[in-house]
């Protein structure tokens, strides 16, 4: 039971997450645009195409974590983007650029409190992906297996 | 909620908050620093004389701007003043600019062009009318002198500096983009090749 209760709060954390910090990305491209020019790692031109779609991407991770369908594939999925998230924040920092987080604001720097903020995200998206609830979601081969 | 009803319901949601309607300012022709009021796209700076960041994006990024959208009228750039308290020239600087904005934009732009490249030298020995009088005649700069003396100065300033805490300006370059309706913040510079990709985009 308490399993099930904490894998139906990570998904909505975790869903929550996603959809908030996608359509704050939506909301204003050129900010984003802005901010994914501040890490210094993207060329130019990749700029602004990243900038168009990777909001949609997390919103469509939100919205299939909250439906709950094929949960632990969409789960992998939210931890490879905020493992690669994770270690351009990490690279940043540790290249010493005053740059803008873009993670909940746009005013938000690059600190080591972010990072460890961010890191924490990480715990819903591994806790879906690695633990087996059964009878925790519409993930038909999680039902069958259980 | 099932599958079906789920997604269009979000989508909705999200297109119907995504839209930030536009709140312009009243702004009039002589803030524009190039291009027209009426330009499909019209960039509002708030700038700090003194802080480097500003100058990078006047130097590297506002002045392309200028040269390629502004002389088409394709763009509008409007310059505030924003300076900051931590900054004990910056006021200063923006003093000069004030006035140079009230002989005619080509002082201005004079003016601004000048404060912003030779930033380190007198924000280092507060050299600012010396840095000011060597883009200026000497008729505009003893115009710009008695310009200087004019209290109102003062009072735009303060003006765009309530205007910038009013609309939420924490820091300096922060820029409001406005096309089609809509309003755009962005908080620090953009790369010129991406505020060109953007530009073009809303223009075509």
């Amino acid at each position: 039971m308490v399993l099930r209760i904490l894998h139906w709060l990570s998904r909505c954390i975790l869903a929550g997450i996603f959809l908030y910090t996608g359509y704050i990305k939506i909301r204003s491209p050129l900010q984003f645009a802005a901010v994914l020019s501040g890490y210094q790692l993207f060329p130019d031109s990749l700029i602004l195409p990243l900038a168009d779609y990777f909001p949609w991407v997390e919103i469509a991770l939100g919205v299939l974590l909250l439906i709950g369908w094929k949960i632990r594939y969409f789960a992998i999925a939210a931890c490879a983007l905020l493992a690669a998230f994770l270690t351009v924040l990490t690279i940043t920092y540790l290249r010493g650029i005053d740059a803008n987080c873009g993670c909940f604001s746009f005013e938000d720097r690059i600190s080591l409190l972010t990072i460890g903020r961010d890191t924490l995200i990480l715990l819903p998206a591994l806790f879906l992906a690695l633990i087996r609830v059964p009878g925790s979601g519409a993930d038909p081969a999680q039902t069958k297996i259980a | 909620m099932r599958l079906p009803y789920l997604v269009p319901t979000l989508c909705a949601l999200l297109a119907a908050l995504v839209a930030v309607p536009a709140q312009t300012p009243d702004v009039t022709s002589d803030q524009c620093v190039g291009g027209k009021l009426d330009a499909p796209v019209r960039l509002e700076v708030f700038s700090d004389y003194q802080c480097p960041a500003c100058r990078g994006f006047y130097l590297d990024v506002i002045q392309k701007v200028l040269a390629t959208y502004c002389s088409q009228d394709k763009v509008c750039v409007i310059y505030h003043e924003f300076p900051l308290k931590n900054h004990n020239l910056a006021r200063v600087a923006a003093r000069y600019s004030k006035a140079a904005q009230r002989l005619g934009r080509k002082q201005w732009v004079a003016v601004m062009g000048a404060l912003y490249t030779s930033q380190a030298e007198w924000a280092w020995d507060g050299s600012v009318e010396t840095v000011v009088s060597r883009v200026l005649d000497p008729h505009d700069f003893a115009e710009l002198k008695k310009r200087l003396e004019d209290p109102s100065i003062d009072a735009a300033i303060d003006r765009e500096v309530a205007l910038g805490e009013k609309r939420e300006v924490k820091s300096t370059p922060t820029f409001f983009l406005y096309s089609g309706g809509k309003e755009e913040r962005v908080v620090g510079g953009v790369p010129y090749a991406v505020l060109q990709g953007y530009i073009n985009r809303l223009i075509n």
